[in-house]
This record gives C-alpha cells, sequence and structure tokens, in this order.
C-alpha cells in the first residue's frame, strides 16, 4: 500500500490513479508477466474487490485446446489478458538495443455486461507499456498509456490478427500468417519491426495452462512464440536506424493466479546463440523460499521442448542494483539447468531499465555466456523482475 | 482645522439624526444597488470564464461540430492516425436536478490528464465504477451538499426529456479557487454523456493542446488535414471570448439601470447637504465673523459630505453584498433565458467591484456636496444674507441652470442622431437627456408655481396660495426634492413603457407567429450546444393520431464557429400551413416562394441587426460540407433569441446538415377534431416513452410570455430600488423643508391657523410637489422609453418594437409621485401641528 | 498721520448698492478717525449705514470708494482670506440676536475666538474661565446658549468678543433685544470690560443710554456723518 500512497502524494493525478487501481486488480491475481509490489495482507480495496469478483469470470481451471489463429485474439470471459513483445536488436552500425512492447487487456467488470447504446461504453480497458533500451547510449526509454475498448481506441482481434492502444499496435497483414508489424511510438521515439516466427508455438505447462498456485483456477493459458526474426527501423534522437535482430512473444490470460503467500517473481526469456530458447520463471515466496510452481522449458532449433521443473533450475544472484527510486533488484545471476548440463551467466546490458509507471517493475536485455556440455554459449534475452521495487515486506 | 468649528458643526447634525440617517441611506442604497449589479454581474461572467477556463482545461484549440456535434469517429482517427496524444473528446450538456440546473460533461479519463485536472483526487474505485457502470457521474461537494447528495446517493436527472435515475458515485474536492468553476458540474463517462443526453456517437468538441511556435502550426496544418468539412478548428481562447461578448450588452443594460440608482442617490445627497447648509446659514455667518476662512468652512462642510460618503458607502457596500446574492440569482436565470445555459452557484466577492462601488459612493457624495458646500464657504458673514435674498438668487439661477439642461438634452439629441450602433453611447445620450430635463425641472417648477399659485388662490383660498407660493419661495429645495422625484418616477415611467410596449409586440408577435394548434416539444435549456430532440417514434405516434390535418416540424441547432454561435432553425411548412413569421424587411411572396424553393433562408431581427445584413446580402454558415453562404430573402421579427436566428427550409438544412432529428412539432387540426380529445389522444399515444411538452397554442404563448416577464424581473427590481431611493430622497426633503419653515407655521399659527390647517398646508405643499414631479415624470419618461426601445433595446439586442403607451403606467407613475409625497408630508405636517407656536416664535 | 493712537481711520469712504436698476448710495465719502482706547457710539436710522460701516470696518464688506485703515493696516488692500484673518485677530463682535453658537457651551463658544488664534489650549481655558467667572456666568460654563437668558446670552457674546484681547471690539444694537434693566447691566458690563482692557469700541444703538457712555457720538444721516458730539481734538 505504500507505494501507492507515495505515488498519490507524489502528486500523480487521479489518472494515474485509476490506471493503478486496474494495476493493483491485476498484481494481486494474475500470473508471472504481472508486476507484484506488495502482497501484504492488508490489501487495498481493489484487491478485495478484485477476489471478489473473479468470481464472474472464467478460470483457467482445465485443459483446453488451444487454436490459432483465434487464440491470438482476445479472450473477454477472463480478467486478464496480455500479448508480451520483448526483443534484442542490433543497427546496422552495431549498436545494440532492446525493446519491450506489452499490451495488456483488464475486464472492468464480470459478465454479464448491460446492453449500452454508446459505442464508448466498455467493460475492458487496455494498458500499454513501450520500453527502448540504448545500450550503446546507456539509455532506458519508457511509455505507458491506457485507453478504453471501444471507439477502436483500443483492443484486440484474431483474424487477422491485431492488437493495439491507439497506435501503438501488432498486427497480422493476412488473415493467417506472418509478417507481424509491429508499431510504437512515443516522444520522438518511434520503432517499426516485421516480426516473423521461425519457431512454432510452445504450449507452455500442461498444454499451455499454466498452474501458478495450488488452487485450480489460479492459472492462466500460456503460449509463446520464443524466436520472431525482427528486422525493421528505430527513430532515435531524430536518427532513422536500420535494426535487426529476434523477438520473443508470450500471451497469457486468466482470471487469478497467484496465492497471497507469493511475493514476486523473476522470469528469463533468453535466446541462445546455437538455437536453443530458454524460459525460466522463478517464484518467489514472502518467506524467502522458491514456490514449487516455479516452471521453464528449453526449446530447441526445430521447436521441441524439454520442460523444466523448480528443481532443476538453480538461480545464484551474483550482483545485485539499488533502483534509485528504491528498492534493491538482482543484477547478475547465474543459471545453473543441471539435466542439461548447461550453466549460464545472465547480465543486465543496462543496470536501469526499471520501468517507472503505474506498477513499477524492471524489465531489461541481457547478455548471456556460458558453457553447455562444456562448449561455450552465448546468447540475448530479456529478464523481468517483480517485488522488488519497494521496501514491501524487506 | 479647528476643533470647535467641526464640533460647531457636527453637533448640528446630530441634533438633526433623521436628516443624516436617511442621507446615508440614499448613499448606502445607491451604491448598493451599483455594487450588487457589479458583484452578479461580475459573477456571472468570471462564474462562466471560469468554468469556460476550467472546461478547457490546459487546451489550447477546440474541434467543433456542425449542427449535431462532431462524429465520435474523428476522434479515434486523430488519436491513432495523427498520433495526437493531447487531445480529449467532451461531451457536453444541460441537465436539470429539482431546480438546480447542472452542467453534465462527459470525459474518457484515459485522455483527461493532459487536459482537465478536476479528476485528481477521485478514488480509483469510484473512477473504475463511472467507467464501467452506467448511470454513475461524479460532482462537486458543494453541489453535492446543496442537492443534499452522498457518494452513493442516487437522484433524477432531467435531460432533453429524460429522466435517469442516476448515482452519484463520488465527489470532487473543491478549493476556494475551484469552487466557482466546479460548482454545478457533473463530470461523468463519456458514454454516459453520451446516453443521458441522448446524443450516442456525436461529440460535443474535441480538445487539443497544440503547442506554440512552428511546430504547433505543423501539427495544426496536420489535424486540419484530417478534419472532415464540417468541423473547424478553433482556438479555444477565442471561443471563449466570443461566447463572453454575447452577453456584454445584457451586462451594460444592468450597469445602466444600476447607475440610475445611484444618480437619484447623488440627488439625494445633494438634497441633505445643501439643506444642512442652508439651515446653518446664520451658524456659518457668525463663524465667519469669528474670523473663520472660506476655505475652512468650505473643509468643514466638505468633511462631513466625506462622513456621510464613507458611512453610507460601507452600509451600501455591505446592503450590496446582500442583495447581490439575489441578484446573482436574476441574472443567471435571465442569461439562461436569452443566451446559453450557465451554472452560478453562488455570489463571487471580487474586490473590483467593492472598489468601485466605494470610489463611486465617495466620488458621487463629494460630487453632490461640492454645489452646497461651495454654498457654504460663499455665506456672508452675520447673517448679512437674509433667507429671501438666497432664494433670488436660486430663482435667478434657475433660468440659467435649464438653459444648461436644454443644452444638455440638445447634445444628447445630436449623438443620437450619431451613427452608431455602440450601446455605451446610447446611454451616454440617455443620461445626459435625463440630467438635462432634471435641470430644467426647478425652472418649470417656478414657472408652475408662479402661474398656479394666483389660480390656486382663487378656487381655494389663501391657504392654498400660500402653500403652493411656499414652495416657490424655497425653490433651492423644493426645485431638487422635485427634481429627484421626478427623476425616479420618469425612470419608472420610462422602463415600464419599454417593458409594455416590448411586451405587447412580442404578444402581437405571438399570436401572428403561432398558427398551429398544438405544439409538442422536449424540454430542454436554452441552446445547450447539444440542441434536444424528439425520439423517431414520436414523430410516428403522432402520426397516427386520428384528427390532425398537417404536421410542421422545426428543428433547431446551434452552429459554432470562431466567431460564436449561430442558432440555425430548419422548417419544415405543410403546404399552405406553417408559422405566419411577420417580415420586418421583404415582399412576403417572394421571400416565402424563394424559401419554399430552397434559394434562401431568413434571419431573424436581432441577427440581420448585429451582423449588418439585409435582403440579397448572404449569411456564412458553416456546414456539414464545410463553410457555404446563403442569400437572404427576407428578416422577420422574432423575440426569442438574444443572438439571433438563421431560419432554413427542412429541405435545405437536410441538404447541408446530415441531421434527421426532429426538435419540435406543430400540429393542425381538421376543422372537426375537438381539441381536447386530440391531446387526450396524443397524451395517450405518447405516454411511456421520452418525456414530452404537449401545449396547446394558448399554452405554448403564455408560457412565452412566462419567459419574457422573467427576463424582465431584474429590471423590475433595479426600477423599484431607484424609486425607494428616491422615496427617501424627497422623504428626508420635505422633512427638512418643512421643519425649517417651524418659525413660518407658527407664525401662521399665531396668526389663528388651527394644527388641521397647518397640517392642511403641509400636505397640500407635498402633495403639489409630488403631483408637480409625477406629471413632469411623464414626459420624461416617454422621451426616455422612446429611447430605450429604439435606441437602447436596438442596440443591445436588436429588436424592434412598437411603441405603446399604457395610461396605467403614466397613472401609476403621478400616483406614484403624489402618494411618495404625501406620505413624506405626513410627519412633518404632524410635527408642524403639535408645535407650539410660542416655542418656536422664540427660536432664531 | 496724527499718530499711532489713530486705530481705525476711515478716507473718501463710499458704499452703495445696486438694486434693480437704481443705485442706493449708503455711505457718502466719509472720513473719520477713531482713537485707541475710544468709545464710539453710531447712531441713525434704520438703513442709514450703520451696519454697513461695521462691516466695512471688519473687513466683512468692502467700499465702493474710499479706504480703511485699522491699526495701520489698510483693509481694502487686503484679500478675503488675509481679512478673514485679520478680523479673526483683532476683532470683536457684539450683536443685538447674540450669536452665540447653539451647538457649542457656553465655554466653548469663548473658547472658539481662542482656537482660531491658535492659543494654547491651558492657558486659553484659564482665560475663559476667568472671564466667565468675572461676567458672572462660571457656574454655566457647560450650559448650551438656548439654556441662558437673553441677558446672559449678551453677557457671554460680550466676553467672547473680548476674550482673544482684540483691538476693537463691534457692537450692533447690543440691548437692542434685552429689557431696560436687562441692557443697562449688559451696557454696564460692555463698557467696563473694554475700557479696563483699553480696547477700542464701537457701538451702534438706538439708545441715549448707550450713547451717553461714549467719548464721541456719530448720527449718520443720508450717508454722512450728520453730528458729532464731541472734538478730537490733540
Amino acid at each position: 500500500m505504500n507505494v501507492r500512497a507515495r505515488i498519490i502524494t507524489a502528486g500523480v493525478g487521479a489518472i494515474t490513479g485509476a490506471a493503478l487501481a486496474l494495476g493493483l486488480l491485476w498484481l494481486t491475481t494474475s500470473g508471472p508477466r504481472a508486476a507484484r509490489e506488495d502482497a501484504s495482507s492488508n490489501l487495498t480495496l481493489s484487491g478485495t474487490l478484485a477476489t471478489r469478483e473473479a468470481a464472474g469470470f472464467a478460470r483457467a481451471d482445465r485443459i483446453r485446446p488451444l487454436r490459432f489463429p483465434r487464440d491470438h485474439g482476445p479472450h473477454p470471459a477472463f480478467r486478464n489478458e496480455w500479448w508480451y513483445f520483448t526483443g534484442n536488436l542490433q543497427s546496422g552500425d552495431g549498436r545494440r538495443f532492446g525493446y519491450e512492447l506489452s499490451l495488456f487487456r483488464f475486464a472492468l467488470r464480470p459478465p454479464p455486461h448491460p446492453a449500452r447504446h454508446s459505442q464508448w461504453a466498455t467493460d475492458h480497458v487496455y494498458m500499454a507499456h513501450f520500453a527502448v533500451t540504448n545500450a550503446a547510449g546507456k539509455h532506458f526509454h519508457f511509455f505507458e498509456r491506457f485507453a478504453r475498448n471501444a471507439v477502436g481506441l483500443a483492443g484486440a482481434q484474431a483474424a487477422p490478427f491485431r492488437v493495439w492502444v491507439e497506435d501503438w499496435s501488432v498486427e497480422a497483414d493476412t488473415t493467417n500468417g506472418f509478417p507481424w508489424r509491429l508499431r510504437a511510438a512515443a516522444d520522438g521515439l518511434e520503432l517499426t519491426l516485421e516480426l516473423t516466427a521461425v519457431k512454432p508455438i510452445v504450449l507452455q505447462g500442461d498444454r499451455g495452462l499454466s498452474q501458478k498456485s495450488a488452487e485450480p483456477g489460479n492459472a492462466s493459458y500460456y503460449y509463446s512464440i520464443t524466436r520472431l526474426d525482427s528486422r525493421g527501423t528505430l527513430l532515435l534522437n531524430g536518427e532513422r536506424l536500420q535494426v535487426a535482430g529476434q523477438s520473443w512473444m508470450d500471451r497469457e490470460w486468466g482470471t487469478s493466479a497467484l496465492s497471497e503467500a507469493q511475493q514476486g517473481w523473476d522470469w528469463f526469456a533468453l535466446q541462445l546463440a546455437d538455437g536453443h530458447d530458454l524460459m525460466f520463471y522463478q517464484l518467489r515466496r514472502k518467506d524467502g523460499s522458491i514456490d514449487p510452481h516455479s516452471a521453464g522449458a528449453l526449446v530447441d532449433p526445430r521447436g521441441r521442448i524439454t520442460r523444466l521443473g523448480p528443481q532443476d533450475v538453480g538461480v545464484e544472484v551474483l550482483e545485485v542494483w539499488h533502483s534509485p527510486r528504491g528498492g534493491r533488484y538482482p543484477a547478475r545471476w547465474r543459471l545453473t539447468v543441471e539435466p542439461l548440463n548447461m550453466t549460464l551467466e545472465v547480465a543486465p546490458v543496462l543496470a536501469d531499465q526499471e520501468l517507472d509507471v503505474s506498477i513499477r517493475y524492471w524489465e531489461g536485455a541481457v547478455d548471456v555466456g556460458g558453457r553447455r556440455n562444456g562448449e561455450t554459449l552465448g546468447g540475448r534475452g530479456y529478464v523481468e523482475l517483480t517485488g522488488y521495487g519497494t521496501g514491501g515486506d524487506e | 482645522m479647528r476643533a470647535l468649528v467641526r464640533r460647531a458643526s457636527w453637533r448640528h447634525l446630530w441634533r438633526h439624526p433623521w436628516q443624516m440617517v436617511l442621507a446615508i441611506l440614499g448613499v448606502a442604497l445607491g451604491v448598493a444597488v451599483a455594487v450588487a449589479v457589479d458583484l452578479a454581474n461580475t459573477s456571472a461572467e468570471r462564474a462562466f470564464r471560469l468554468s469556460m477556463a476550467n472546461l478547457a482545461g490546459e487546451a489550447t484549440h477546440q474541434i467543433i461540430g456542425g449542427a449535431t456535434g462532431v462524429d465520435e469517429r474523428l476522434y479515434t482517427r486523430l488519436r491513432i492516425d495523427a498520433g495526437l496524444r493531447a487531445s480529449a473528446p467532451v461531451v457536453e450538456a444541460y441537465g436539470k436536478s429539482g431546480d438546480e440546473t447542472l452542467h453534465v460533461l462527459g470525459v474518457d479519463i484515459f485522455a483527461e490528464q493532459s487536459i482537465r485536472g478536476h479528476l485528481n483526487g477521485i478514488s480509483e474505485v469510484a473512477l473504475q465504477r463511472l467507467l464501467s457502470h452506467p448511470n454513475t457521474v461524479l460532482m462537486a461537494d458543494l453541489t453535492a451538499r446543496r442537492l443534499g447528495l452522498a457518494p452513493g446517493g442516487r437522484f433524477t436527472l432531467r435531460l432533453g426529456g429524460r429522466r435517469t435515475e442516476v448515482e452519484l458515485t463520488g465527489v470532487l474536492a473543491t478549493s476556494a479557487r475551484t469552487a466557482a468553476a466546479l460548482d454545478g458540474l457533473v463530470t461523468t463517462d463519456i458514454a454516459t454523456a453520451q446516453e443521458l443526453a441522448g446524443v450516442v456517437g456525436r461529440l460535443s468538441w474535441i480538445d487539443l493542446v497544440l503547442p506554440e511556435g512552428e511546430q504547433g502550426k505543423d501539427l495544426r496544418r496536420r489535424v486540419e488535414r484530417l478534419l472532415p468539412p464540417e468541423v473547424t478548428l478553433v482556438a479555444a481562447a477565442a471561443r471563449t471570448e466570443a461566447m463572453t461578448q454575447m452577453t456584454r450588452a445584457f451586462h451594460i443594460n444592468l450597469t445602466a439601470m444600476s447607475l440610475l440608482a445611484l444618480l437619484v442617490g447623488v440627488f439625494l445627497i445633494y438634497n441633505t447637504m445643501t439643506f444642512a447648509v442652508l439651515q446653518r446659514r446664520g451658524l456659518i455667518g457668525t463663524l465667519r465673523v469669528l474670523g473663520v476662512t472660506r476655505a475652512e468652512i468650505f473643509r468643514v462642510v466638505l468633511g462631513e459630505a466625506v462622513l456621510i460618503g464613507v458611512v453610507g458607502t460601507v452600509l451600501g457596500i455591505v446592503i450590496g453584498i446582500v442583495l447581490g446574492q439575489g441578484l446573482v440569482r436574476l441574472v443567471t436565470r435571465t442569461i439562461d433565458d436569452l443566451y446559453f445555459a450557465l451554472t452560478v452557484g453562488s455570489l463571487l466577492l471580487t474586490p473590483a467591484p467593492l472598489i468601485k462601488g466605494s470610489l463611486m459612493g465617495l466620488a458621487a457624495t463629494l460630487l453632490a456636496a461640492l454645489a452646497p458646500a461651495m454654498e457654504a464657504a460663499t455665506t456672508v458673514p452675520r447673517t448679512a444674507l437674509t433667507r429671501s435674498e438666497l432664494e433670488r438668487r436660486v430663482r435667478s439661477l434657475a433660468p440659467r441652470l435649464a438653459l444648461l439642461g436644454a443644452l444638455l438634452a440638445l447634445g444628447a439629441l445630436v449623438i443620437l442622431l450619431l451613427p452608431t450602433r455602440d450601446l455605451v453611447t446610447g446611454f451616454v445620450s440617455l443620461f445626459m437627456l435625463i440630467l438635462g430635463m432634471t435641470l430644467i425641472a426647478p425652472a418649470v417648477v417656478a414657472g408652475v408655481t408662479h402661474l398656479l399659485a394666483p389660480v390656486a388662490g382663487r378656487l381655494f383660498g389663501i391657504q392654498a396660495r400660500l402653500a403652493i407660493r411656499g414652495i416657490a419661495a424655497s425653490l433651492s429645495r423644493t426645485g431638487v426634492a422635485i427634481a429627484a422625484l421626478m427623476l425616479a418616477v420618469s425612470t419608472t415611467v420610462g422602463v415600464g413603457v419599454m417593458v409594455s410596449s416590448f411586451r405587447s409586440t412580442v404578444a402581437v408577435w405571438l399570436d401572428a407567429t403561432l398558427r398551429a394548434d398544438i405544439y409538442i416539444s422536449a424540454p430542454s435549456l436554452r441552446s445547450s450546444r447539444t440542441a434536444s430532440q424528439l425520439d423517431p417514434q414520436i414523430v410516428q405516434h403522432v402520426r397516427a393520431v386520428p384528427g390532425i390535418e398537417a404536421i410542421a416540424s422545426g428543428r433547431s441547432v446551434t452552429v459554432e464557429s470562431g466567431h460564436g454561435l449561430t442558432e440555425v432553425f430548419a422548417l419544415e411548412r405543410p403546404p399552405g400551413r406553417g408559422p405566419r413569421y411577420l417580415l420586418r424587411a421583404g415582399d412576403p411572396a417572394a421571400v416565402w416562394r424563394a424559401f419554399g424553393a430552397n434559394e434562401a433562408v431568413l434571419v431573424s431581427e436581432p441577427y440581420a441587426y448585429r451582423h449588418g445584413i439585409g435582403i440579397g446580402d448572404r449569411v456564412r454558415l458553416r456546414t456539414d460540407d464545410g463553410e457555404r453562404t446563403f442569400p437572404v430573402a427576407g428578416v422577420y421579427y422574432d423575440y426569442e433569441s438574444g443572438p439571433g436566428v438563421v431560419l432554413m427550409n427542412r429541405e435545405l438544412y437536410e441538404r447541408h446538415y446530415r441531421d434527421r432529428a426532429i426538435g419540435a412539432l406543430g400540429l393542425y387540426l381538421r376543422p372537426d377534431a375537438a381539441m381536447d380529445e386530440v391531446m387526450a389522444a396524443l397524451r395517450a399515444a405518447l405516454g411511456g416513452g421520452q418525456e414530452v411538452l404537449i401545449r396547446s397554442n394558448r399554452e405554448i404563448r403564455q408560457a412565452s410570455l412566462e419567459i419574457f416577464d422573467r427576463t424582465f424581473t431584474i429590471t423590475n427590481v433595479l426600477r423599484l430600488l431607484s424609486i425607494l431611493v428616491a422615496f427617501i430622497g424627497i422623504l428626508s426633503a420635505l422633512m427638512a423643508l418643512q421643519l425649517e419653515r417651524a418659525k413660518e407655521l407658527a407664525i401662521l399659527r399665531a396668526t389663528g391657523f388651527t394644527p388641521a390647517q397647518v397640517t392642511g398646508l403641509v400636505t397640500v405643499q407635498t402633495g403639489f410637489m409630488g403631483l408637480v414631479a409625477g406629471v413632469l415624470a411623464v414626459p420624461v419618461g416617454l422621451v426616455m422609453s422612446l429611447i430605450l426601445i429604439h435606441v437602447i433595446n436596438r442596440r443591445a439586442f436588436g429588436w424592434s418594437m412598437q411603441t405603446l403607451v399604457p395610461a396605467d403606467v403614466l397613472i401609476q407613475a403621478v400616483l406614484l409621485a403624489l402618494l411618495a409625497a404625501l406620505i413624506a408630508g405626513l410627519y412633518p405636517g404632524w410635527r408642524m401641528a403639535r408645535t407650539r407656536p410660542a416655542a418656536a416664535l422664540r427660536e432664531e | 498721520m496724527e499718530s499711532e493712537n489713530i486705530v481705525v481711520s476711515l478716507r473718501g469712504l463710499s458704499r452703495s448698492y445696486r438694486e434693480g436698476e437704481q443705485t442706493r448710495v449708503v455711505l457718502d465719502h466719509l472720513d473719520l478717525d477713531i482713537a485707541r482706547g475710544e468709545c464710539v457710539a453710531l447712531l441713525g436710522r434704520s438703513g442709514s449705514g450703520k451696519s454697513t460701516l461695521l462691516n466695512l470696518i471688519s473687513g466683512i464688506d468692502l467700499p465702493t470708494a474710499g479706504t480703511i485703515r485699522v491699526d495701520g493696516v489698510e483693509l481694502t488692500a487686503l484679500n478675503e482670506r488675509e481679512r478673514t484673518l485679520f478680523r479673526r485677530r483683532h476683532v470683536g463682535f457684539v450683536y443685538q440676536f447674540f450669536n452665540l453658537i447653539p451647538t457649542l457651551t457656553v465655554e466653548e463658544n469663548l473658547l472658539l475666538p481662542l482656537e482660531l488664534n491658535r492659543r494654547d489650549k491651558g492657558a486659553a481655558r484659564r482665560t475663559a474661565i476667568a472671564l466667565l467667572e468675572e461676567i458672572g456666568l462660571g457656574d454655566r460654563r457647560t450650559a448650551f446658549p438656548d439654556q441662558l437668558s437673553g441677558g446672559e446670552q449678551q453677557r457671554v457674546a460680550i466676553a467672547r468678543a473680548l476674550v482673544h484681547d482684540p483691538l476693537l471690539v463691534l457692537a450692533d444694537e447690543p440691548t437692542g433685544n434685552l429689557d431696560a434693566d436687562t441692557g443697562r447691566h449688559v451696557l454696564a458690563l460692555l463698557d467696563r470690560l473694554t475700557r479696563q482692557a483699553g480696547k477700542t469700541l464701537i457701538v451702534v444703538t438706538h439708545s441715549k443710554a448707550v450713547a451717553g457712555l461714549a467719548d464721541q457720538v456719530l448720527t449718520l444721516a443720508n450717508g454722512h456723518i450728520a453730528a458729532q458730539a464731541r472734538e478730537v481734538a490733540w
């Protein structure tokens, strides 16, 4: 709660307050992609409201067959949903960049929804975060915006695929396939990418059902495309750069996920030079222990999956970083994946890749170095850290 | 200044407290009226500006739409295609809860942060509810308190004929700074606002923040390229200014009325001070003998006036503030009736009107006391100058004053003939004329008494002659008292004749215009930009009702441009029927042929006057296809809209505006149909749906006249106030006069007059003064009414009207003057009769 | 001329009034000298110019022609304000109708000339009280004029005329409004106080009794001094 208090006393307007309400709603109940500030039991009204109102929503309580392109589109019966794009890019002159464009949907109230005349009436609000890491320039840009799922201001659709919050969007040219166009611009910064999947869709968890805590329904439907060839232009400081690299998409929807005891998570999405991609999230409990629902997967160059459980991956923090906005983040890791005989060192390309938006969290480009079966192995990736941003229970 | 000189002078005033109290009251009332009107004006204007500023927020520009606002899809295009982040959609409407007018503002909370700040501090729970639940609203804490609502409470909001039960989801905390801007404001989600106002799909306007300089101009060009023809981009400040200008004439009128009250107050002060000086001429003469200089005397008298002025002014400001509370409501209501919906919660105490009022009060007092003070200073030492000599001097002065007055009046006429439309110039000449007439009054009084005294003597005996001659004998006071009373009464004549001329003109106009038997309309507040409309099914239901021969329809929309608002009235006339507008200009046959053939439009008289437009000229209107000009075929009389109306055939309207809604229906019954039955059938057919007004010809006429009368309430209030001031003036003048004549009356008593005869004498005298004032007030008032009708009203509103002089207004005026004078004479008469002659005789 | 003993000196003094078409000559080339400490009685019918003469000597009125010198100051050369200030300092007035300030108490009436002459407040009070005692009204200090009898009022008026130690006391019918007895008392008081203080006194009167007290009796008629009871010859 002190985060919220701080934000409000810092004079942030009610609009941000509204966003925060939505954010709080989502963080208390959603999966690993959600930022989580604080899970103390005296949770906000929004929190209790959220729990109570979970009643009317559909739950991720069983395996449902996922079909595409249908499931690229929105699932309004569930409370939360997101389309998460991160990627590492390089300009023609060799400069290194990272980007994040994540679009979130939040339901304002469970169905049934009242019939309304106005097109502006809505039951869903979209939030989007856009961030660019300029490694060489040692600068991290981030932006946030909200829009209602009405009058074409924000929304999502399956065919042709499109998800957008105003003029930030990811969309397919044709009904069924790649390339997808990603576009986001703010404050003189503009990113346009063409994304083409080079690996098939990976269903995370059990055929796409990803259990986040013990209670049935505290889960999400979760799939990824771990490698998307990306090329396009980045307009930065008045300079238009040709950029190319690899992106990663995560898609998740659900109604509730975390339990009271869970504190936050560390999430790794690493694309290795040998064509393997590793995803692993570690749920941290308030008592400092690792939650048994932590999980991950290794995807080989042809898209075959090796599932990983909490016992399979060891995460050792090698360094910490103190956020100037408060909080202490892990800043370098050693990941030991024993079943695969793999040891990786993961280091942020920039220490400060914290998004100070409605919900403060760290989401940044990383470099990967290490060995697998004795051979050196490089790579790049993205890491998300939540639950560190503030004093909280620490 | 010598303390004893001052004390000697002051003790005199203290010994005549009533005189001083009345003088103070006169100043106080004059100042009070001026301050109250100024405060009410300022409050209305500031509330308007504040609410406009608050509404506009950070917006530098606004995209305003055609007849029915802006298509909501434009906003999405701006946001997505142009990536225009600093923009916000607004749906505005005016509704009512009980008697309270509420300003409903629908916003998109996600767009608000770059424009307006007033949602700060609303809890996120409330905002979420606002967003996701229909019929949920926010309002300022003080408005909620006034309506007796707490968060979570529900109330009925009436908007365009719809009654909706809405929930107060949260309250906006106001500070002293924001109270005026937020009071009366109901903020809601844009979806709710569209639904409440029945304007789904439309926005009232779109706010933009465009940066200054080249970048802003670039952006502006980019935005303008995106705009469809029916919308336009205007600067927010220019828009506010244009709206504010519309009510300027109205505010000037009120100010002029209030100055009239102050002017009467000036006479009162002059009267009191002159009397105080004359009464003390012996004292002053003795002081002069003792070696008190003229300058010292002058300063003493002026000092007293200043004190009266200060006390009166302070009192006046206090009364003015109280009075202002009531006036601000009247002013707001009039603006509501004539111009646009305005919500003003309370009187705004700004320092400017108070300072202005104080300065005016003091300046008026000093000005009024100047002549008496000079009179005092020139008093010859000792009692060298007898009373009769003074009166002789005044009498010889009277013709010169009259000459000056005649010159002033002549000057006023010259100014009136100047080819200008300036309202202030009009008022200047009006005031000059009034002042001129007032200066002539003493000479007329002298002449009349001179002529009448012998006649009265012959008819009613020596007593009457004595009484009337007494008036001429003390012309220095009676002249002024009569002039002041005449001034006040002539004002009532002038304003009364103007109002009744206006009213009868409107009544005649209504009779001619209202031709249909039954009218159906959606209840609305005037000129709210989302004009009220009838649900389409209502039109269908009406058509099904038997007994109706023909139906005319009207649709009133307000087309806005950066230069202000234009009301366009789209009229569909059934063949051979329809309202018969009286034409001010144009041959009816040709006009209606051109109108029916969609070749031309008509403009109302105020519109023609305001824009200098006549037959053959073209009016420029923003249509859904961009700006278009339309030839004007005729000018018609209209007394409904202050800013004026452009009348357009329905077909022509539909050609240029993509609006198919209907605002009102006029039903023409078959000759054999019974009005009651049709009304009943209509009520039955239309029950249950949108709340509509079904009114007969007679009812609508009555309702229109009621609105008219309401508009003039404030005028009547000001008129009564200035009469009150004048009454106090005549009371104090007469009391002073009669008390001063104590000795003369005592001599009469000694000579054998009975107390009753003395009372009679005083009564005849005061009554005669009142009568003279009343009779003089009639021509002066008539001249004033002519100026009000043909110059002031025309320049202020562009309305022309038939001059109608109702006998009752004139008779009332004379009776009023007579009555005021007689009442004022009661006390002196009573007192004189009671005085023992011996005591009075002994006094020097 | 003769000496500094001459207080009032009139030369070729004329005063006429316009009344409509006609001009009425009130004073016609009058020459007159009055010595310091002298008591002069002015007699004449109503309208013979007695009051006009007093007004001229006190600077209230201005002559049509001629000069007025009082204590060497040429009044005719002064402007209105200077004449007022001169009067304030050097002249005391007593009137038939007393002309006390009705809104000031007896003591305040006495203090007024002193205040106008900017006398020290304490001293002024002492002077006023002493003088009131002397005229036998020490106990009526706080009374207002209308609470006094005519005689008492005139006594106060005499005191007021003398209180600021003027050069000249001008009295216009001081006993005219009093009964014979009271008049005698008042006259005696006037005479006593002026002589005692060595003031010059000019009295306009009809009363032989008053004239009897005078050092010089002048009769005004047709604008001229018709008779002088005693020649002044030094």
